[in-house]
């Protein structure tokens, strides 16, 4: 086999090699609640299983993320060249409020090679909860080229659609006053996550098209756990979707004329500017590649300038008010 | 900076499981209607002797199975104090345990059918409601919920329902389909619980798979083990609500929840344990709890089966 590229299959569910193949998607939006909701508030809204915990953090940045909640599928799985194979198994769907302000969905699965070429019992597959068993010829590549396609059929696997479904149930929650802070789009992040393959290094690659959709792909080495990498699909979504929201409002409030409003900034300037906090949760065997990531996709750099240009905008506008109707500034004595 | 090692976490992120003991089998010794027990002490006596000979071949099937060639196996009996309450612990539970110990017969445990609802506060049938998965026709993406009708679950698909444009032509009847079926379907429909949501009731059926579950020792609440066995003291209540939902009545019984179960029973509960099967089967264990007992057993009992439906074993006879 040496030399060749080969053909990299569906791993098995308990892979020899500790091969993994993931796909899920992140749907990214606001919190329909006037201000900050608290942690009591998220832990009773996210409370989507009886029996179990919402588990919240605090620092560095308040997070707090529902129990998972599967739900079954059994349908068609896109594929890059068309190829058709089913998949019969369970999503893993969570939803996490972070700073009290952004919402959350995720729904992901692990895809393994299915049993006996054919469905099993539905006992099969809830033996092994968060996996979709793949019926079918075809290959990790093929699926990922399919998952990670703009295009979607709606009679494919659609774990954007089961994030948005948990999500609703969460966002119209009693105990939210339905008042949205600021009017922001959501976001989707599809992402394949493959793990195990002999000599790779990490990689991670974000696309981001028109529109709201956007793709992530990462390969890790074996010995990292997926899940990890879950995690991390889920901050670069976060990331993604705070700055798609706060160039939004820069766009909207037309900085560059001085005589443009500043209005539509400050709910972001009250609301978000805070959240930004790039691999708070991230396995630490993962951070140099978020890192890294960050730095190729320079999500960071805009963020902070953008961050910088809105303060720099701010003050400017506070001198020129002060200016125009207090003590000249400069003179050594405003503001003592 | 080399070698500096750091950590933090906050404790309101972790949550831990308890464990709890587990024989390798717990058998069922029957279940008894209002009727039965009318029967008086001969016909609770024939029941045990009949009972009697399957249980001592449960044993040596146990100890077959289990690693050292010696299986630890608990016994109990639950009593029906949900539907139909009838006579009281201070009256029953001595009949009870006299007529199997005229015939040898050891009950270890006994349990209150109510208790598989509620336990201690703890509301176990809404536990496992809440963890139901259902199992998804073929075409289910995601995006939509599988079609639930509220209260039942099914093991396919229902027959489209007629309606009233529909009904105007005739309609021919579709079949209704079991998911995965081999070659032809055997459809099972389960109503889990009736009622307005105050006078809610839960079904025999489902309060039944509540029973498998707290016998295969896999509910929790919030990681905390539910409806923990309360030793007897000798005194019995005139009324079964006083009464603990599982009593162990020997003190040196072995634990009450095992790897599997076998339950003895009359072929008239065959169709509530198809029942039982099939609301099993889409319940979506708590993975912490799935992950102990299957390490538990890879030295205790090696060849448990993965799927919790197959730890469960049955006699049926009259």
């Amino acid at each position: 086999m040496k030399g060749v590229a080969p053909r990299r299959g569906i791993p098995a569910h308990d892979d020899p090699d500790g091969r993994e193949f993931l796909t899920g998607e992140v749907r990214t939006g606001v919190v329909r609640h006037g201000s900050a909701v608290p942690s009591t508030l998220a832990a009773r809204i996210l409370a989507l299983v009886p029996g179990e915990r919402v588990r919240t953090l605090e620092r560095p940045v308040s997070y707090a993320v529902s129990p998972d909640v599967f739900t079954g599928v059994d349908c068609t799985l896109p594929s890059g060249s068309g190829r058709q194979a089913r998949g019969v198994g369970t999503l893993t769907c969570r939803v996490a409020l972070v700073g009290g302000r952004v919402l959350q969905g995720s729904a992901y699965t692990r895809l393994t090679r299915g049993t006996d070429g054919r469905r099993q019992s539905w006992s099969h597959y809830l033996a092994r909860p968060g996996s979709v068993e793949v019926l079918g010829r075809s290959s990790v590549d093929d699926l990922a080229a399919g998952l990670l396609a703009a295009a979607a059929d709606p009679a494919h696997l659609d774990p954007g659609g089961a994030a948005d479904r948990t999500v609703d149930v969460v966002r119209w929650a009693p105990g939210l006053d339905g008042r949205l802070p600021l009017r922001a789009a959501r976001t989707r992040l599809r992402w394949v996550v493959t793990t195990g393959d002999q000599d790779a290094l990490p990689s991670a690659a974000l696309t981001t098209g028109a529109g709201a959709f956007r793709t992530l792909r990462v390969g890790l080495p074996a010995g990292v756990p997926a899940m990890a990498a879950v995690e991390l699909c889920e901050d670069v979504a976060l990331h993604d979707w705070l700055l798609t929201t706060l160039l939004d409002r820069v766009s909207r409030s037309r900085l560059d004329d001085p005589s443009g409003s500043l209005e539509p900034l400050l709910p972001a300037v009250e609301h978000l500017l805070h959240l930004w906090m790039p691999a708070a949760r991230t396995d630490p065997r993962l951070v140099p590649l978020r890192t890294g990531l960050d730095r190729r996709a320079g999500l960071s750099r805009q963020w902070d300038a953008t961050v910088a240009r809105i303060r720099d905008q701010f003050s400017l506008r506070t001198i020129m008010l002060l200016s125009a109707h207090g003590p000249a500034v400069g003179d050594g004595t405003a503001g003592r | 900076m080399t070698g500096v090692e750091v950590a933090f976490s906050e404790a309101a992120g972790l949550r831990t499981t308890d464990d709890v003991p587990l024989a390798h089998v717990s058998v069922e010794l029957g279940h008894l209607y209002a009727e039965d027990f009318a029967g008086g002490p001969e016909r609770l006596r024939a029941h045990f002797a009949r009972v009697r000979p399957w249980v001592d071949a449960v044993r040596a099937a146990a100890d077959g199975r289990a690693a050292g060639g010696r299986a630890r196996m608990s016994t109990c009996f639950l009593v029906d104090d949900y539907f139909t309450p009838f006579s009281s612990p201070a009256e029953l539970v001595p009949q009870l345990l006299d007529a199997a110990r005229a015939v040898g017969v050891e009950i270890d445990y006994l349990a209150r059918e109510s208790g598989c609802a509620t336990a201690h506060g703890v509301p176990l049938a809404q536990l496992v409601e809440g963890r139901l998965v259902a199992d998804p026709a073929p075409g289910t993406t995601g995006a939509r919920p599988p079609a639930t009708e509220n209260g039942w679950l099914c093991n396919g698909q229902r027959s489209p329902v007629a309606t009233a444009s529909a009904m105007s032509g005739a309609v021919a009847w579709v079949p209704p389909v079991q998911n995965g079926a081999r070659n032809h379907s055997v459809f099972l429909d389960v109503e889990l619980r009736s009622g307005a949501a105050d006078s809610q009731r839960w079904s025999c059926a489902f309060l039944a798979t509540v029973w498998q579950l707290l016998r295969l020792g896999l509910l929790r609440n919030d990681g905390r083990s539910v409806a923990d066995a309360v030793p007897w003291d000798g005194a019995l209540p005139d009324v079964w609500g006083d009464l603990p939902p599982l009593l162990r009545l020997r003190a040196g019984a072995r634990a009450f929840s095992a790897y599997r179960t076998f339950s003895i029973l009359a072929p008239r509960f065959l169709d509530v344990e198809h029942a039982v099967r099939t609301v099993l089967a889409q319940v979506a264990i708590d993975e912490d709890v799935r992950a102990q007992v299957r390490r538990r057993a890879r030295t205790d009992d090696p060849t448990l089966p993965v799927e919790v439906v197959d730890r469960l074993g049955y006699l049926f006879d009259a």
